[in-house]
């Protein structure tokens, strides 16, 4: 299993379309990944669990993933919120 | 009427979207607010209401993907995060447990598990998500729905008529399979998809009658279409005479379909071609029954809003379109405002004026080379049968940029070895009135022009037809309208540039009439219009189109007009 503390950096946060994409791109590794947030913990491959993260820009999650890719789904899932989840930001 | 006989009759008034006449039961849908009630199932019953579930589900999932190809006004992003949610891994464990652990029924599970996210997201406290709660709470209401109706609780038998507050595309498709013979709206405009796609199915249909779902609840009702009206409960001489109208209107429909393969010509023998307006691809069955082999108008929207804009999806529906028909098909480029865009903007204060059709296409140059690379590629396979219209063309900087854009196009797929048609047509829409004032010098850039009397109309007469209080000033058959199609059409001739018309004044037999008056014979329309302008068009001679055009373009009113047009007819 591995933790990594990341900043979501877009200014509209976690919102419904950019909660898609998170859970779109996790949902493609077999290793499970949850979300802590302030005491929560959420399925990060359930957009209804992400999105009532509410997660606004500057808000701080840890990412955990557990399985046999999870290395790659990690650095996957923190390249896209560090892209801004490849919108231009609005 | 004599006094022994009570009136029980009553008339209610609306806005005529569709014409026709329906004589049927109604059934009014209106919007019930259910209450879910956690209700004991038994445990024979579990895998039962799990299927309620999933069956549901498959539903939901399958209208939203049908609604992406209607071209909601919703934007495809959002359809496929509500898709997403249904699919929700969580949603379907925490509906699993309730239902085979706490032995509870599936609508139940279904409401309390979307109510327990609701719960948190209100909590957050953020106002940005807060938004998001109403589309949770309406997708929870239509899941719910769905699980207890399981479609036969509205009973649309054949002939039925639908009264509601509005419906989605999808479900008026599925009535209409079922039988629907009429259709009242609370809501919704004349344009809004609802009224386009009955026009399109030939259900009639009335919008904007106020509290209908309050007020005609059931009862056998007369609607008629082109009035505007619903007749609750009338007596038997109306709904005798409404009878013999209804068949009248049939034997007519009838005739004018054997008009189809009759040769497009006047009395004089001068050739006319009726062309097609497309924007839903289920329109294109529609094409074989009204002999239409040429698509005047392709709306390539659609594309934008199911975000299905990657170089393939483009030419596979360009394809698609193509292999429909066996003529040319006209594609105009995607004719929307920056709001469209999935890159947001600041709200424009007057977006009709603003950012829009060929000014946008201009500044997003990744979304315009994509769209004409792919249009200039099957124009490659299907040499002279693609052409491609600019929208919302004003100043002649505009289409000088375009033209040099397409031939470096055109050139660079030529040194990549693609096939190009190197005689592809390029025309302009003419629909602002800076356009149809300028014409004689744009038609020098372009092989043809086609006016757009919908946006002229709206431009010219500086009117919102989607403006409830001022919509009666959008009038398409206005002198002004004439005038300015008259320069056009002059302008046309001078520079022996083609000319056609794709807007609704087309498919109007008034329109009709008075546009192959001025010399215009080329007309695209919606397709269900082509029986009756034929039928007009082939019953005169020439130079009494052309007395006509030349009265339209005398008189100083509208009503003038519809006058000269009535008599003109009746003579």
């Amino acid at each position: 299993m591995i933790r990594k503390k990341i900043t979501i950096k877009n200014s509209s946060g976690l919102h419904a379309r950019p909660s898609a994409a998170l859970v779109k791109t996790a949902s493609k590794f077999k290793s499970d990944f949850f979300i802590h947030m302030y005491g929560y913990k959420v399925n990060g491959k359930s957009i209804l669990g992400v999105m009532t993260l509410a997660a606004e820009h500057g808000s701080e999650l840890e990412l955990e993933f557990d399985g046999p890719d999870e290395k790659e789904g990690m650095k996957t899932i923190v390249e896209l919120i560090d892209n801004k989840f490849g919108f231009t930001d609005e | 009427m004599s006094s022994k006989n009570v009136i029980k009759r009553k008339i209610f008034q609306g806005i005529s979207a569709s014409s026709g006449i329906a004589i049927g039961n109604v059934v009014c849908l209106e919007n019930k607010r259910r209450k879910v009630l956690p209700q004991s199932i038994l445990e024979s019953e579990i895998e039962e209401h799990l299927n309620y579930f999933k069956d549901s589900r498959e539903i939901l999932i399958e209208e939203l993907s049908e609604m992406l190809s209607y071209l909601d006004a919703d934007s495809a992003a959002i359809i496929e995060t509500q898709k997403q949610i249904l699919l929700d891994a969580e949603v379907e464990k925490r509906v699993h447990k309730i239902v085979s652990e706490e032995l509870l029924s599936s609508d139940y599970a279904v409401y309390r598990t979307f109510c327990d996210f609701i719960e948190r997201l209100k909590e957050s406290g953020s106002e940005l998500f807060r938004q998001r709660i109403v589309d949770l709470e309406n997708l929870r209401d239509r899941f719910i729905d769905t699980i207890c109706e399981d479609g036969s609780d509205l009973s649309i038998k054949k002939g039925t008529i639908l009264v509601t507050k509005e419906i989605s595309p999808t479900e008026l498709v599925s009535f209409h399979e079922k039988g629907l013979s009429g259709l009242v709206m609370e809501k919704g405009g004349i344009t809004s998809h609802a009224a386009l796609i009955a026009q399109s199915l030939e259900i009639p249909c009335i919008v904007s009658m106020k509290n209908a779902t309050s007020k005609i609840l059931s009862g056998k009702a007369i609607l008629d279409g082109r009035e505007g009206q619903l007749i609750l409960d009338p007596e038997d001489e109306l709904l005798s005479e409404y009878k013999s109208k209804l068949k009248k209107l049939k034997r007519a429909q009838k005739r004018l379909l054997k008009n189809i393969s009759e040769p497009s010509e006047t009395k004089s023998g001068t050739s006319f071609s009726l062309h097609a307006n497309i924007e839903f691809k289920s329109e294109l069955g529609q094409l074989k029954k009204y002999n239409a082999n040429d698509i005047g108008l392709l709306r390539t929207e659609g594309l934008l809003f199911s975000n299905n804009l990657s170089f393939e999806e483009q030419a596979e529906f360009y394809e698609t379109v193509l292999a429909s028909v066996s003529g040319k098909v006209t594609f105009r480029l995607f004719d929307v405002g920056g709001d469209k865009l999935n890159t947001k903007l600041p709200e424009e204060s007057n977006p009709f004026l603003g950012w829009r059709g060929i000014r946008m296409l201009l500044d997003e140059k990744e979304l315009l080379n994509q769209q004409l690379r792919a249009l200039l590629i099957c124009a490659g396979k299907n040499k002279g049968r693609v052409k491609i219209l600019v929208p919302m063309i004003s100043v002649e900087e505009e289409i000088i940029r375009l033209k040099t854009l397409i031939n470096d196009l055109q050139a660079e797929l030529k040194a990549k070895g693609k096939e190009v048609d190197p005689e592809i047509e390029l025309g302009i829409m003419i629909e602002v009135p800076s356009a149809a004032l300028n014409a004689e010098h744009l038609a020098k850039h372009i092989d043809f022009m086609s006016i757009g009397t919908n946006d002229l109309t709206q431009y010219t007469l500086a009117v919102d037809r989607g403006n409830e209080r001022i919509c009666s000033l959008y009038q398409q058959q206005h002198p002004s309208i004439w005038s300015l199609i008259k320069i056009t059409a002059d302008a046309a001739k001078k520079t022996k540039t083609e000319l056609a018309v794709c807007g609704e004044l087309a498919g109007d037999v008034l329109g009709a009439c008075g546009l192959v008056g001025l010399g215009i014979t080329n007309l695209s329309m919606i397709s269900n219009a082509i029986p009756r302008v034929k039928e007009e068009l082939i019953s005169h001679e020439d130079d009494e189109f052309e007395s006509l055009a030349d009265s339209f373009l005398k008189a100083s009113n509208t009503t003038q007009i519809k006058g000269i047009f009535e008599d003109w007819r009746n003579h």
